[in-house]
């Protein structure tokens, strides 16, 4: 028990002391998952809305395999693109595996059917007088697309927050095309896997209080948007 | 000159029939009243005639053009829609009431300007920066009349303005859509359940029954079959013209019923003796309900009432020519 307390203390005096290597840390792993919810959320979103509103063959389908996707086990996106990436793979003459950019791509593409799915249902799930409203108040199709995704934007924004808590909790992309090198790759979810086994069992312990703290943050401003949605 | 004219249109929804109209006209510049029950297509119609949404046939002409194939967007932009239970917006009252004028393009000042007269024109004056989503019914509805009518429409087209309001907003709608039509000269049509008071409002009277366009007033619409140049309701036989052969509705104008003390005896009239239920004022007349078997609503001068000494529970007889009953 002692262990334990002891380690917790160290791992308080980590947090409270801005302990530099901590911190690196942290804002790398902020970094890469705010750079992939953003490119995400610029293709998701868009895309998410379009097909909502257009009629096409395939749209049902299109919708399953955005709800099957948002199942993909992290470290599968990480293996398929390890194969993509490495030396021998197809792209393995671009030297992306264990840089960043792998990272964010390999993010990136995990929470984007996340997001898109999301940003569809917000768009259907729009009051059918609001297209109506806008027809009759004699709205082109751009004016209207802007002034609905404008009018969800709540929806819309809860979509893109949900898709950074995934992203920045995940362990198994950032792992398999990170490689946990500090300074660069080294987030908080790799470093809690791989320090905590070199003995530093109070930086793992520092850095999962402050990911917690982040997931918590993240769900209260959810919680929050949601309530303020729902009028 | 005809706003709308209407040529064999037909309108369906997945495969079950909404409306069904030979040929219909709406004068320009007049206050029109679509009346009908609940179910009848009168939002549907709106729909057709705020081209929100297109007939399966026909064609509907605007002030005498076709339109068929035109520019919906343009088209929709000539005509203002308030919608039964209408949408607003997140924002303000003003920022609903500009947005119009936004898609338009017309400069900020100059939105606002505009929007804050529509808004005292409905008598919102003080709501301009009110949360749109804080608005009771009735002044959400006057937000959305104030937001087409700043747009200035040729045609106002107004689904059921009366159902959310007070008594005092509903006097407030009915100058408002009068004067847009008789002191603007601009077309209004809108749509009520309450037929009495759409007969009583309004200059012209459209009546929808079951999608179709009928030539009768829809107040006193019984049910039943014909027999023999009789109309049997199940309770009252009822006398008709001797060419009617078809059709299992009837309608009594309510201004053709004259009430009386004794029955009124002519072979070619109907004469029921009943009650009266109810009294109420409808415009410069009053509205006499007489239950006799069946409820009759009569409109009479307030003079023919002195003169009969009509109260509530007094026996009186309704009666009326044949030729006043329309079948259909």
């Amino acid at each position: 028990m002692n262990y334990f307390l002891d380690s917790f203390l160290a791992a308080l005096k980590l947090i409270f002391q801005f302990d530099l290597k901590t911190y690196r840390i942290v804002w790398t792993s902020l970094e890469l998952s705010l750079s992939a919810t953003a490119l995400a959320a610029a293709l998701a979103v868009p895309l998410g809305a379009y097909a909502a509103l257009r009629e096409f063959a395939g749209k049902r389908l299109l919708q399953q395999l955005l709800n099957t996707l948002m199942a993909m086990p992290t470290v599968m996106i990480g293996l398929i693109f390890y194969g993509f990436f490495s030396r021998q793979g197809p792209l393995g003459e671009l030297g992306l595996l264990y840089t960043p950019t792998a990272v964010i791509i390999g993010e990136t593409t995990l929470i984007f059917p996340l997001i898109m799915n999301l940003a569809m249902t917000a768009v259907q799930s729009a009051d059918a007088r609001l297209f109506a409203t806008l027809l009759a108040l004699g709205a082109t199709g751009w004016q209207q697309l802007r002034l609905v995704l404008s009018e969800i934007r709540l929806a819309l924004f809860v979509a893109v927050v949900t898709g950074f808590g995934r992203a920045i909790g995940e362990v198994g992309t950032a792992m398999m095309l990170g490689g946990n090198i500090q300074g660069l790759t080294r987030t908080m979810t790799t470093a809690i896997a791989l320090e905590t086994n070199k003995g530093e069992f109070e930086l793992g312990l520092a850095l999962g209080l402050l990911l917690l703290l982040i997931a918590f943050a993240v769900n209260f401003l959810l919680q929050n948007l949601q309530r303020r949605d729902v009028r | 000159m005809s706003a709308y004219f209407l040529d064999r249109v037909a309108f369906a929804y997945a495969g079950s029939p909404a409306l069904r109209i030979d040929r219909m006209v709406v004068e320009a510049g007049r206050l029109t009243a679509l009346i009908g029950p609940n179910g009848s297509g009168k939002s549907t119609l709106l729909n057709l005639l705020a081209f929100l949404k297109q007939p399966d046939e026909g064609e509907i002409y605007l002030f005498g053009r076709r339109t068929d194939g035109g520019d919906l967007p343009s088209l929709r932009r000539r005509v203002g829609f308030v919608a039964q239970n209408p949408y607003l917006l997140r924002g303000t009252v003003l920022d609903n009431v500009s947005l119009g004028l936004k898609l338009r393009g017309i400069p900020r000042t100059e939105r606002r300007t505009k929007a804050l007269t529509a808004l005292e024109r409905v008598g919102l004056a003080g709501f301009a920066e009110r949360p749109a989503h804080e608005l009771s019914g009735g002044e959400g509805q006057k937000t959305a009349l104030a937001r087409t009518l700043v747009l200035e429409p040729e045609i106002l087209l107004f689904d059921e303005p009366f159902t959310y309001l007070d008594q005092a907003s509903v006097a407030l709608t009915e100058t408002i859509l009068a004067d847009y039509a008789r002191k603007e000269g601009r077309t209004v049509l809108f749509s009520t359940h309450d037929r009495l008071h759409g007969l009583a409002l309004a200059d012209d009277v459209l009546s929808l029954f079951d999608g179709r366009l009928v030539n009768a007033r829809l107040i006193n619409v019984l049910h039943g079959r014909l027999r023999d140049g009789w109309f049997d309701t199940g309770k009252l036989l009822v006398r008709v013209a001797e060419d009617i052969t078809r059709g299992a509705h009837l309608a009594v104008d309510p201004s053709e019923i004259v009430l009386s003390p004794a029955p009124l005896t002519s072979s070619i009239r109907n004469s029921f003796e009943g009650r009266v239920v109810i009294i109420a004022e409808e415009g410069a007349r009053a509205r006499v309900t007489v239950d006799a078997g069946e409820k009759f609503h009569a409109l009479i001068t307030p003079e023919s009432m002195q003169r009969l000494g009509l109260v509530l529970g007094k026996i009186v007889w309704v009666n009326f020519k044949a030729n006043a009953v329309k079948v259909f």
